[in-house]
């Protein structure tokens, strides 16, 4: 038997060389992404490239860009998963002061960009300060300062409460002063320079861009979550058809926007996952109908085009049902969104609300201009009003004339018409009403304007107060959907195809943020072969 | 000749001139491209703020002013989109174009010669009828279903090909096999009518009462004459191909210039499209003034003309 | 017997009757096969009303769509060559189509050729200044990529079938232009139109009487070719987005339009509109080729 002298030096030494191992592993730099990421992935875009949304300093306010910077930059907060907004990434710490004047952020430690430099508080407040995209102007109007408290932490100061600071900053597809970028970098290369070759805190690195063609990026090894798969590459594929060729033919591992007359194919390819991704809505817009002389004047007969539209039938052919008949035309994915029952489809009632408002026959449209290249459903539409006794024309045009034609207001749609319009807005409700419904928005300039709907929003804008916004946001929607002001019609799905490589028991593994159509957080997507 | 050379050359700046002109002001009537740059929930002042950074607050006349005297320079503007000189958008993209374009010329012609050298040999029987066929499919398919086709054949189906892309040189067959068909037609309508005058002349006859084989006669005599005027086609069809595929470029997500166009269209990316346009003019022209030259140099006629 | 001799050498007397007596000749010998289908499609265009089961721009009521032709499965004899995406009848839409496609193709034809002939006879004719700014426009609208063009006309007019006429007009006069005018070039000089300069006849009456009637010839064959391009430009215009509005019913639109089905196995909804501009634009090819060996050989090289 050893003497307890012994056993307590076995002891110390065990003790020891615990904490020389502990103390050594600790020192080892830290790369959990370097060690497995391996694999390639690409992806089919639907469209081309715009070298804007390699650079969140610019971002366009649509939901496109963020499919792209997602995976070069990473952001202080950011929409992730099922969180709207807030989810912590390259922030550990946020908070929005209790008076809403302040909001408080510290970063982690150890953040780096992809050329090695360090994540600092200047970069943090040159990015806010220096960012000219999407409401930049609100952002400058309302902030007082940007200080810099400690070697980690950043506080911005506004003027005024700010509530809406924290969604408008953290939702990718909103807005981007969130998302950190290099200054010393930035100001070296230009804002142009920046675009061709982007360097931030996000995944993936940059390796190749040629532009319109193809961007091809490798994990970041100093990224602070491990990332799965080392080189992604998104090309540009404009045509469905060989989206869906190269999905079979296993030269995309990711294929977005699947048409509706493929997705039954796509759902049968050995080894493919379809991922229905509930994307923008579409709803129905009467330009003029303030107007007493036009038919849309009177709220039966807008009620009486809600009930001739067959809702399930347009998502069943457009979407081969994926879709979702809504209720609301603003979606769920958005702060003080309500839920509002499905609209039913009755084509009695339809025909008895036009023949009181005076329609015994109905009555003609001059034109139903669908959301370009959505024309189908423009199609399917003007079919289901014809049930009804209101007889229209399509009218087609290319994307860049009907953005021009909204943008001239009502004088560009003269006469009777309809609009089969679609959005896709994040963040909160009020981005949709202001774009989409208040006297001077950007997409209803003219054609809507309903004063008292109008001046309960500038109370809500100017409101401190959330339970008196959430109420006046529930009022308000309300009354758009109880006047038929505008009449939502469905949801559609954003069909992307995930090829046999990917790892997915199920499409939320790849497509797990609830707040965009596209396949991010980028790091997080597996092949099966890890 | 140098009077005539001086001549043409004048003629090339005229036109280029108009060329600017008329795309310079189709591109603005098309629309505002500021309203495509932003979208869903931009405000009035960012349209502007937008519309001031690329110069578009200012009238057309010093738009059109400022733009040719960058042009003069060798400065065609920045793309809206892609935030890079024009010029070396284009030239990026120019080798891919280049590389389609031959393959597609030596598709037109590797169906369009040999379809010609038959139906001119066996003029007016069966054979000349199915080799007018074969070339004049190219004409009478649109591209994009050819295309379309090729994929399903030869890539989904057999597995032989892959889809879209650029790559080695299994990527350029199915779009230069589309892209070169249509013009295979014009190639074999040139080289028939060239073999049968040939064929039908006093030299022919000649050679063939010295007791030559007939596939000597043809592969010495009329072959030889009848390829100038072929291979001038097939220069000139080349520019055009370079410059103009938009729509196979689009199916087969070829990094070309067609496409570098086709979207620079529906983005309204003004400077990109000008750029485009222009430096295909100047190719297509350029082209043009060679082959007006060269042929003036053969035929001292064509040096007195107008 | 003054008929047009197919040599052009030869002043045109009495162009009426001559004329008249040529186009009897020409259609006995004519050749067969281009002419039957190009005269079977004019009749099912004219008669497109009493033809087609259905109306082209409604679904068939109670039809599934993508339903296939009637001799495969799911298919059925109501229509016979089955339904497309929105549930419309194949056939209708076919018969119909040829109405869209033979109007645009030979009223594009026309206003190409019209504006075409009219600036190379100026052109040529006149000379001087005029004949200098016209061909190097020319030049310049031959240097745009047409179908370019033709997208951003499209894009500023908006689509209907008469403004892509039109605009296939535009795009497409170039080729008339230059050949025209090199016609007119060596017509000027032959004796025939130097006497009438010599008798005082105006410059009008000169165009009117000698040289419109010498180069219809090779207008008409250019027609004849250009016809087809036309035909297909408007199946391009339509996969840029820009062709004949839905739901009109044209061959190129209803094969653009059903692009993605040629992946998903639907190949009736690509391969019945294929085959018919395959006919039409094969047909006047051979008819247009036939045509320009009989009536001129100057332009047996085009």
């Amino acid at each position: 038997m050893r003497s307890p002298r012994f056993a307590a030096h076995i002891f110390k030494m065990a003790i020891l060389g615990l904490l020389l191992l502990v103390a050594a592993v600790s020192l080892l730099p830290f790369s959990p992404a370097g060690a497995a990421a391996k694999g390639k992935l690409t992806l089919a875009w639907h469209a081309g490239f715009a070298s804007r949304w390699l650079d969140p300093q610019e971002h366009d306010g649509t939901a496109t860009p963020d499919n792209f910077f997602t995976a070069i930059h990473d952001a202080l907060i950011k929409n992730q998963g099922t969180e709207l907004y807030n989810h912590l990434a390259l922030a550990e710490h946020f908070a929005m002061a209790p008076d809403a004047k302040s909001a408080t952020i510290t970063l982690r430690k150890g953040l780096k960009f992809h050329n090695g430099d360090p994540v600092t508080p200047q970069d943090v407040k040159f990015t806010y300060e220096n960012y000219r995209g999407a409401k930049a102007d609100v952002f400058k109007k309302r902030t007082e300062r940007v200080e810099i408290v400690n070697d980690r932490t950043v506080r911005f100061v506004f003027k005024e409460p700010f509530l809406d600071f924290p969604i408008l900053f953290g939702t990718a597809n909103v807005a981007g002063p969130a998302w950190v970028v290099p200054e010393k970098y930035y100001k070296q290369v230009g804002a142009d320079g920046f675009k061709q070759k982007p360097i931030g805190a996000g995944p993936y690195k940059l390796v190749n861009h040629e532009p319109g063609v193809k961007i091809e990026l490798e994990a970041f090894d100093g990224y602070y979550r491990p990332v799965n798969v080392k080189q992604l590459v998104m090309v540009s594929v404009p045509e469905a058809a060989t989206r869906v060729a190269m999905l079979e033919r296993g030269e995309a591992d990711l294929v977005y926007f699947v048409p509706g007359e493929l997705i039954n194919k796509v759902s049968k390819l050995p080894g493919v996952v379809v991922a229905p991704v509930l994307s923008g809505s579409f709803f129905v817009e009467f330009p003029g109908f303030q107007d007493p002389k036009n038919p849309f004047h009177d709220k039966r007969v807008r009620e009486a085009v809600s009930l001739a539209i067959d809702r399930r039938a347009m998502n069943q052919a457009e979407t081969a049902g994926m879709g979702k008949p809504t209720g609301n035309w603003i979606n769920d994915d958005v702060q003080y969104a309500i839920d509002w029952p499905e609209f039913p489809r009755n084509v009695e009632k339809a025909k008895q609300l036009l023949r009181e408002a005076g329609y015994p026959n109905g009555f003609d449209v001059d034109w139903v201009t669908p959301l370009p290249t959505f024309y189908s459903r423009g199609e399917r539409l003007v079919a289901q009003l014809r049930e009804v006794g209101i007889r229209s024309k399509l009218q087609t045009m290319e994307r860049g004339i009907f953005l021009q034609r909204l943008q001239g207001g009502l004088k560009e749609f003269p006469g009777t018409q309809i609009i089969f319009h679609g959005a896709r807005i994040g963040g909160s409700w009020s981005f949709w009403y202001e774009g989409h419904f208040k006297c001077g928005g950007f997409n209803s300039r003219d054609r809507v304007c309903v004063k008292d709907l109008d001046g309960k929003f500038d109370q809500y804008e100017r409101s401190v107060n959330p339970a008196e916004r959430k109420k006046l946001a529930e009022e308000i929607q309300r009354g758009i959907l109880e006047n038929y002001y505008i009449v939502p019609v469905f949801r559609h799905a954003f069909v992307n195809g995930i090829g046999p490589r990917v790892a997915a028991a199920k499409w939320q593994d790849v497509f797990p943020t609830i707040t965009t159509g596209y396949a991010y957080p980028w790091e997080d997507i597996k092949l099966k072969d890890q | 000749m140098s009077a005539f050379i001086i001549r043409r050359v004048l003629y090339s700046v005229v036109t280029l001139f108009i060329l600017s002109g008329t795309i310079f002001l189709v591109v603005r009537f098309t629309g505002d491209p500021v309203a495509l740059m932003a979208e869903a929930s931009a405000r009035p002042e960012d349209l502007e703020r937008v519309r001031h950074q690329w110069g578009l607050d200012r009238s057309w006349p010093v738009q059109y002013v400022t733009f040719m005297q960058n042009a003069l320079r060798g400065e065609l503007g920045k793309s809206f989109n892609y935030r890079l000189p024009v010029s070396e958008l284009y030239f990026q993209r120019l080798p891919n174009s280049l590389l389609l374009g031959l393959a597609a010329t030596l598709i037109s012609l590797l169906i369009g010669i040999p379809a010609g050298i038959v139906s001119a040999v066996k003029v007016n029987t069966a054979w000349d009828h199915v080799a007018k066929g074969v070339a004049l499919l190219g004409l009478s398919i649109p591209g994009f279903w050819l295309g379309l086709v090729l994929i399903l054949v030869f890539s989904v189906g057999l597995r032989w090909l892959p889809t879209s892309g650029a790559g080695d040189w299994r990527h350029v067959v199915m779009p230069a096999l589309a892209l070169g068909w249509y013009f295979a037609a014009s190639m074999l309508r040139l080289t028939r009518s060239s073999m049968l005058e040939v064929l039908g002349s006093e030299y022919i006859k000649l050679a063939r009462l010295k007791g030559l084989p007939d596939f000597v006669v043809i592969a010495m005599h009329a072959f030889k004459n009848a390829l100038i005027p072929v291979f001038t086609l097939a220069g000139v069809n080349l520019v055009v191909m370079v410059n103009a595929a938009v729509i196979i470029e689009v199916i087969f997500a070829w990094p070309g210039i067609g496409r570098l166009l086709y979207e620079g269209i529906f983005q309204r990316d003004f400077p990109l499209v000008q750029g485009v346009v222009i430096m295909a003019g100047f190719m297509i022209v350029g082209v043009n003034l060679f082959v007006d030259i060269v042929y003036a140099f053969i035929d001292p006629r064509i040096r007195l003309s107008r | 017997m003054a008929t047009i001799p197919a040599d052009s050498r030869f002043p045109s007397r009495r162009a009426t009757s001559g004329a008249l007596r040529a186009i009897v000749k020409l259609t006995r010998e004519a050749p067969l096969a281009p002419v039957a289908i190009l005269g079977g499609l004019i009749l099912v265009a004219l008669l497109a009303d009493l033809l087609a089961p259905y109306d082209p721009t409604l679904p068939v009521k109670d039809a599934p769509i993508f339903s296939p032709p009637f001799w495969m499965d799911g298919g059925s004899l109501g229509t016979p060559l089955g339904t497309d995406f929105q549930g419309r009848d194949i056939l209708s839409r076919l018969i119909y189509g040829a109405r869209v496609s033979l109007i645009v193709g030979l009223m594009g034809t026309l206003v190409a050729g019209g504006i075409g002939t009219a600036l190379g006879i100026l052109s040529g004719y006149v000379g001087g200044w005029v004949d200098q700014i016209i061909m190097r426009v020319t030049d310049a609208w031959l240097a745009l990529p047409a179908i370019v063009f033709a997208i951003f006309l499209a894009a500023m007019v908006g689509p209907s079938m008469w403004n892509i006429i039109v605009i296939l007009g535009l795009v497409y006069w170039t080729r008339y232009a230059r050949v025209i005018r090199g016609e007119v070039l060596s017509l000027r000089e032959r004796d025939f139109v130097k006497l009438a300069e010599i008798a005082g006849a105006s410059k009008l009456r000169v165009i009117r009487k000698h040289i419109l009637p010498n180069v219809l010839n090779t207008a008409t064959v250019l027609a004849s070719l250009t016809v087809g391009v036309v035909i297909i430009a408007e199946a391009s215009l339509s996969f840029l987005g820009v062709g004949v509005p839905p739901p009109q019913p044209a061959w190129g639109l209803m094969l653009s339009e059903a692009r993605p089905t040629l992946m998903a196995g639907q190949w009736w909804l690509t391969v019945f509109p294929g085959v018919c501009i395959l006919l039409i634009v094969l047909a006047t090819q051979l008819f247009g080729d036939w045509l320009r060996v009989r009536l001129d050989p100057q332009t047996r090289n085009l």
